[in-house]
C-alpha cells in the first residue's frame, strides 16, 4: 500500500464531506482539549498550591479554633473563638512544648482603610513582629514592628503594595497616618509587590500588632490562628502531639473527639491539596473519558454512513483490484485521520484556553501561577485520539472490505 | 490458447427466495477475440459476466481462467488477478466524483506493485490512448458522457490487462460517442486484447467477431458475426 496516496485518499474522502467531519470532530476535540485543561491546569494548581505552602517551610504547625466537623449535623457545632491569649502562655512553656521555636497569633479581617479622601479596603492581619519571619517576606521600605511595640498596643501598620498606590498613590506613605475603623495608626514599613503567597495576597494587606486589632479593630479577645514554629523539620510531628495534649489540658478536653481546636502542618496541607487536586483531576477526567467514548461513538456512526454512501466507490476500487485489506486501511486510515485531527485541534484549544486561564488568574487574581505545557498531556491527548480512531473505526472498516464488489457496484 | 473456459457454469443468488441466473453454460474463449454476449434483460448476461470478470462467485460447473479454475483463487488472488490481467469498463462509467481524470485513471495503480514515480507517465500514455490529452486535469464530473466512459477505458488499459470487460459501455450515451468507444475497444482488439462486451444493443454488438446469446441462464447462440453482415447494416463507417 501507498501511504501518501492513502493519506491523500482518505483526506478527500473526508473533505466531501466538509461540514460532517467537522462536527464529527467536536466529541473528540472537546475530550482531548478536557485533557489537555485538566493535565495544564491541574497541574499550574497544583504547583500554585505547592510552592504556597512550601513558601511557609515545613517546621510550620498551624493551629486553627473549631474542629473539622464529622458529619452534616455536626458543622454547627464548631467552636470559633477557643483560642485565647492563655493558650499562648501555655504552649510558650519549655516544659509542654519543648520544640516551639517560635509562637504567633493571629487575627484577621476585612476593614476600610482612610486616607485623606481614599479610602480602600484592605486584609487586616493582626499579628507579631514574627510575620515577617514566618512568611519570609520582609518591608523594602521602613521596618516591622517590635515586641514592645505589640505589647504596649502600638497604633503602627506595614501596608502591601497595592494599599500604598490605593491610599496614596506616588505620595510617600512612610510616617503617615491612615484611619482604621476610627484609629490613627502611623506607617512604618510597607511592602514590596509581592502577589499571592500561601493563600494570602501580601499586596492587599496592612498588618497591626494582635493587640491593638483584637482591642481596637475588631473587639474579640480570641485568635483565629495561632502558628507555631517548630525548632527542627524532625520535631514537627512531635510538637503536633505536644500542641494538642497543652491546648487539650487548657481546655479541659479529655476526649481528643471532642477538642475545640485542630492542628495542621504543612505536610498534612500537601497531603490534602494531594487529595483535592487528585479528586479533581479524576473528575474531570472522568468528563474527558465520557466525551471522548460519546465522540467515538460519533465516529463509528459517521463511518459507518459514510461506508453505505460510498458503497459504489468501495465496489470500484475492488473491481479494480483493491483487496479488502486495501479498502479496511483506506477507511480505518479516515477514522484515524478525523479522530487525530479532533486531537491535535483539541490540543490546540486546551493550551490555548489554558493559557488565556493562566494569564487571567495570574494577572488579575495576582496568584503566582505559572502556564504549564504538559507534554505528557500532549503525547497523551494524540495517543488517546489516534486509539480512537482505531477502535471506533475498525468495525465500519470491516465492514467496507467484506462488501463484495459486485454488491457494491450494483448498489444504487 | 483459451484464455477463457466455461463448463456447466452455474449461478444461484439464495436470499429469501432462490433465483437461477445461470443454469450451466459451456464455452471457451481464445486470446485475441472480440466477444459480444447479448440478451433480453434478466437473461444472465450480467451475472456472466462479473463471474468471467472474477467479480462473482460462482455456484456450480467451474472456469478456468488461463487454465486456473476461479476456485482455486482466493479472494486477493482475485483482486490482484483483477487488477493486473483484466480491465473493467462499466455502463455507469463509475469515476470517481471530485476528482480529476488522471487521479481516476491512476486509481488501478493504487493496488499494483507499480512504482509510484512511474504512474504518471503510465497514466498519461493511457490518456492519450485515448485521446483525452487536452482533459488531464479536468475533474471527471465536468466531462460529457463520451469523454467519461473514454477516461473509463483509459483506466481499464493502465495496467495493460490482457483482458477487457465492457457492461454495456455505450448504454448511456449517445450514438456518435457509443460509436467512439466502440471503435476504441475495437482498436484495443486489434492490438491483440480479448474484449468482452455485453450489451443489448445490436449495433453494438456487431462490432465483435463472436456473439454469445444468453436466454434464461442458458447459451442460446454461440458462433462468428460476419462483417459483411455489418458491414451491410451501415455499422462501420
Amino acid at each position: 500500500m501507498h501511504f501518501k496516496y492513502t493519506a491523500k485518499t482518505a483526506f478527500k474522502g473526508l473533505s466531501m464531506n466538509r461540514m460532517r467531519s467537522f462536527l464529527t470532530l467536536l466529541g473528540i476535540v472537546i475530550g482531548i482539549t478536557a485533557i489537555i485543561l485538566v493535565m495544564s491546569l491541574g497541574q499550574g494548581a497544583q504547583n500554585l498550591i505547592l510552592s504556597q505552602i512550601q513558601s511557609m517551610g515545613p517546621k510550620v504547625i498551624a493551629v486553627a479554633p473549631g474542629r473539622q466537623p464529622k458529619g452534616i449535623t455536626d458543622m454547627l457545632s464548631t467552636f470559633t473563638d477557643s483560642l485565647k491569649e492563655k493558650d499562648i502562655e501555655e504552649l510558650k512553656k519549655k516544659n509542654n512544648v519543648p520544640h516551639l521555636a517560635d509562637i504567633m497569633p493571629i487575627v484577621f479581617g476585612s476593614q476600610t482603610a482612610v486616607y485623606e479622601n481614599n479610602a480602600y479596603r484592605p486584609t487586616i492581619l493582626g499579628v507579631t513582629g514574627l510575620f515577617t519571619k514566618i512568611y519570609n517576606i520582609y518591608p523594602n521600605q521602613g521596618r516591622i514592628f517590635t515586641d514592645e511595640e505589640v505589647k504596649g498596643y502600638a497604633d503602627v501598620a506595614i501596608i502591601g503594595s497595592k494599599v500604598k498606590t490605593q491610599l496614596f498613590g506616588n505620595d510617600d506613605a512612610l510616617g503617615q497616618r491612615i484611619k482604621i475603623k476610627g484609629k490613627s495608626f502611623r506607617i512604618i514599613g510597607i511592602f514590596p509587590k509581592t502577589g499571592q503567597v500561601s493563600f494570602l495576597n501580601f499586596d492587599d494587606i496592612a498588618i497591626i500588632p494582635h493587640t491593638t486589632a483584637q482591642q481596637y479593630i475588631f473587639g474579640i479577645k480570641y485568635f483565629n490562628r495561632i502558628v507555631i514554629e517548630a525548632d527542627s523539620e524532625e520535631n514537627v510531628n512531635r510538637t503536633v502531639e505536644d500542641i494538642k495534649i497543652t491546648l487539650r489540658n487548657n481546655h479541659n478536653i479529655t476526649d481528643p473527639s471532642k477538642d475545640d481546636f485542630f492542628v495542621e502542618t504543612q505536610a498534612e496541607a500537601l497531603k490534602m491539596v494531594g487529595a483535592i487536586t487528585g479528586i479533581f483531576t479524576l473528575f474531570l477526567a472522568a468528563i474527558a473519558a465520557i466525551s471522548l467514548f460519546v465522540g467515538g461513538i460519533g465516529i463509528m456512526n459517521i463511518m459507518l454512513v459514510s461506508v453505505t454512501e460510498r458503497t459504489r466507490e468501495i465496489g470500484l476500487r475492488k473491481a479494480l483490484g483493491a483487496t479488502g485489506k486495501n479498502i479496511l486501511t483506506q477507511f480505518l486510515f479516515e477514522a484515524v485521520m478525523l479522530t487525530t485531527a479532533g486531537g491535535v485541534i483539541g490540543i490546540i484549544l486546551g493550551l490555548l484556553l489554558s493559557f488565556v486561564i493562566s494569564f487571567v488568574l495570574g494577572h488579575y487574581l495576582a496568584l503566582a501561577w505559572q502556564f504549564v505545557i504538559p507534554v505528557q498531556a500532549i503525547i497523551l491527548g494524540l495517543g488517546v485520539s489516534t486509539l480512537i480512531g482505531l477502535i471506533f473505526g475498525i468495525y465500519p472498516a470491516r465492514k467496507a472490505s467484506r462488501k463484495s464488489p459486485i454488491e457494491a457496484l450494483r448498489y444504487e | 490458447m483459451a484464455i477463457i473456459e466455461v463448463k456447466n457454469l452455474e449461478k444461484t443468488y439464495r436470499d429469501e427466495t432462490e433465483t437461477t441466473a445461470l443454469r450451466g453454460l459451456n464455452f471457451s474463449i481464445k486470446n485475441g477475440e472480440f466477444v459480444s454476449i447479448v440478451g433480453p434483460s434478466g437473461s444472465g448476461k450480467s451475472t456472466l459476466l462479473h463471474i468471467l470478470g472474477f467479480l462473482d462467485r460462482l455456484t456450480g460447473g467451474e472456469y478456468l481462467f488461463e487454465g486456473k479454475s476461479m476456485n482455486d483463487y482466493s479472494d486477493e488472488e482475485l483482486a490482484q488477478v483483477r487488477n493486473k490481467k483484466m480491465g473493467f469498463v462499466f455502463q455507469a462509467f463509475n469515476l470517481l466524483p471530485r476528482t480529476t481524470v488522471l487521479e481516476n485513471v491512476k486509481l488501478p495503480l493504487l493496488y499494483s506493485a507499480v512504482k509510484e514515480s512511474l504512474w504518471n507517465e503510465i497514466a498519461l500514455k493511457a490518456i492519450d490512448s485515448v485521446g483525452l490529452s487536452d482533459r488531464v486535469d479536468h475533474e471527471s464530473a465536468r466531462l460529457s458522457g463520451g469523454e467519461k466512459q473514454r477516461v473509463a477505458i483509459a483506466r481499464a488499459l493502465i495496467n495493460d490487462p490482457s483482458i477487457i470487460f465492457a457492461d454495456e459501455p455505450t448504454g448511456n450515451l449517445d450514438s456518435k460517442s457509443g460509436g467512439q468507444v466502440m471503435e476504441i475497444l475495437e482498436k484495443l482488439n486489434q492490438e491483440g486484447r480479448t474484449i468482452i462486451l455485453v450489451t443489448h444493443e445490436s449495433y453494438t454488438a456487431e462490432y465483435a467477431n463472436r456473439l454469445i446469446k444468453v436466454k434464461d441462464g442458458l447459451v442460446e447462440f454461440d458462433g462468428p458475426i460476419v462483417k459483411e453482415h455489418k458491414q451491410q447494416n451501415g455499422f462501420i463507417k
